[in-house]
């Protein structure tokens, strides 16, 4: 049936409603760029999802267990084998995603016999100032975007992910109004953890449309809290360490949120 | 991209370098077809290391010479190497064996420490390096590759302790509880600190830090006296030996001005 071009565009597009329909309960991933470094911020009840690649990449994703496995292993022997062979600077986010990921991504995704992978990630790579960083967002199909990169402006210095597209794009809004590359890391957890919110709230059945008011963002996370907790990871930005990134640990979030 | 088949160890990283053709086979090396004696040609080699407990830790120190013969090639070599945030590997023998073998360690420990999500634990990587030492015999059998190393690292396991090893050309592990030293100033070397551990003013794991380094130089000098292939001190170039301390708090290098300081009060 799908050798006929019809009946192939039909089929990529039941699987892209199909993707699109499991993805769609994935808790909201927000990653920003403060003066200590990139912050990536999620709330969950038990799966890790926010995950070191080397020494100045992270990704957090959302989707299906085993292909996150696949495509997390899939970076991080990429970039090993790489640092390796060469040196840790030639390890590249922008080189991973765009030369390896994105078309193994895009044939999976368009082979309609075989099974696509249920992913969508934000990848980041932290730099010596925030205006070095990049947060490149890949999705199931391969495609890579920095969010709501407008042309003749420089790139936003954050990037999210939600289960659906107006979640992502609501997140992106309230990150554009709300964020400042150069804030603490008090500042840019509470505005992550809004972006969440908003993601969140945009994928629930009869979910928001427009941005609410900050008291509706506040109530939701309280929400989401009494049944899961925060993770949350930091690239940091200056170490003595080759190795940037770390978990920021209960306790730390504990009282960066308090107060 | 990753293989789907369970049981395939997808986090030993070694074995994902030799798929890609990246490291030699395990036991071999490219010249392992040609006799023993058609070998003719002499390696740089890199000398003396010790390392002993004291009460701020393991402390590891190695000099600062490489010779190939009687060439003294090199007089700023590193032989104390870093592998992870509580890891040290301290290298006597072919330097150019030992840094692939480092380099090897390092990015094995941090691959599984990555995919696996939880630290390696002791026991394991003080086995990956006998690992990497036996799968480099090839070399060693031919008398161009050998490499005789020292493994410190913190273990934080029930109370938290350091954790001491040397291991022969072979690979096998030795646990120490006091002190090691291997390459060829190590004769020396060990006199020096059982000696000082036995009839010193205190055993060597009682010793502050400025005492430590105390021992760990006149340890290093001695063995100079007498191996030409050990650097120890070179008072005109002034050119001192690495020294790392491994604690709970992770790696210090202790700085060049400190170790002078102490090499012109109690040294020299």
């Amino acid at each position: 049936m799908i050798e006929e071009p019809y009946r192939w565009v039909e089929a990529i597009a039941n699987r892209r409603e199909y993707i699109e329909t499991q993805l769609a309960p994935g808790s909201p991933i927000a990653a920003l760029s403060c003066r200590d470094g990139i912050l990536f911020v999620t709330i969950g009840r038990a799966r890790q999802k926010l995950f070191e690649i080397y020494d100045r990449i992270a990704m957090g994703a959302i989707g299906h267990p085993g292909d996150i496995e696949r495509l997390r292993m899939a970076a991080i022997e990429l970039a090993s084998t790489e640092g390796f062979t060469r040196s840790a600077a030639d390890v590249s986010l922008r080189r991973l995603a765009f030369y390896s990921l994105s078309p193994v991504l895009k044939s999976a995704f368009e082979q309609v016999y075989g099974a696509p992978y249920l992913a969508r990630m934000i990848f980041a790579e932290v730099g010596s100032k925030p205006a070095d960083d990049l947060f490149l967002r890949v999705e199931y199909d391969g495609a890579i975007s920095a969010s709501g990169a407008v042309a003749d402006v420089q790139p936003p210095r954050f990037s999210a992910i939600g289960g659906t597209a107006r979640g992502t794009e609501l997140m992106e809004e309230l990150l554009r109004r709300d964020h400042d590359p150069n804030c603490t890391l008090k500042t840019g957890l509470k505005v992550a953890l809004d972006a969440w919110s908003v993601g969140s709230l945009a994928a629930q059945e009869e979910g928001v449309r427009e941005m609410p008011p900050q008291e509706v963002l506040r109530q939701r996370r309280a929400e989401a809290l009494r049944g899961a907790t925060i993770e949350a990871g930091l690239l940091e930005r200056a170490g003595t360490s080759a190795i940037r990134y770390r978990r920021i640990t209960d306790a730390e979030v504990q009282g960066l949120t308090s107060g | 991209m990753t293989s789907d088949s369970l049981g395939d160890a997808a986090f030993d990283f070694p074995a994902l370098l030799r798929r890609h053709g990246l490291l030699n086979e395990a036991g071999l090396s490219p010249t392992s077809n040609l006799p023993a004696d058609a070998t003719r040609f002499t390696p740089t080699q890199a000398t003396t290391i010790l390392a002993f407990k004291f009460t701020g830790g393991v402390l590891v120190a190695g000099d600062r010479r490489a010779t190939a013969g009687n060439t003294v090639v090199y007089d700023r070599a590193d032989k104390v190497l870093e592998i992870d945030r509580h890891s040290i590997m301290a290298i006597a023998g072919v330097p150019a064996t030992a840094w692939e073998m480092a380099r090897v360690l390092e990015h094995s420990l941090q691959f599984f420490r990555r995919t696996q999500l939880q630290e390696m634990s002791v026991d394991g990587k003080v086995r990956a390096l006998s690992k990497l030492l036996r799968d480099n015999f090839g070399f060693v059998i031919q008398g161009i590759g050998v490499v005789v190393p020292i493994f410190a690292t913190y273990d934080f396991s029930d109370d938290g302790q350091a954790r001491l090893y040397f291991y022969d050309a072979m690979g096998a592990q030795f646990e120490v509880t006091d002190y090691a030293a291997t390459g060829s100033g190590s004769p020396a070397v060990r006199g020096v600190l059982f000696y000082e551990n036995r009839w010193g003013k205190k055993p060597l794991h009682k010793l502050s830090e400025q005492d430590a380094v105390t021992v760990a130089l006149r340890a290093l000098d001695t063995a100079a006296e007498a191996d030409t292939a050990t650097g120890g001190v070179d008072r005109t170039g002034r050119i001192f030996p690495i020294m790392k301390i491994i604690s709970r708090d992770g790696i210090k290098t202790l700085p060049d001005k400190q170790i002078a300081a102490r090499f012109k009060a109690t040294v020299a």
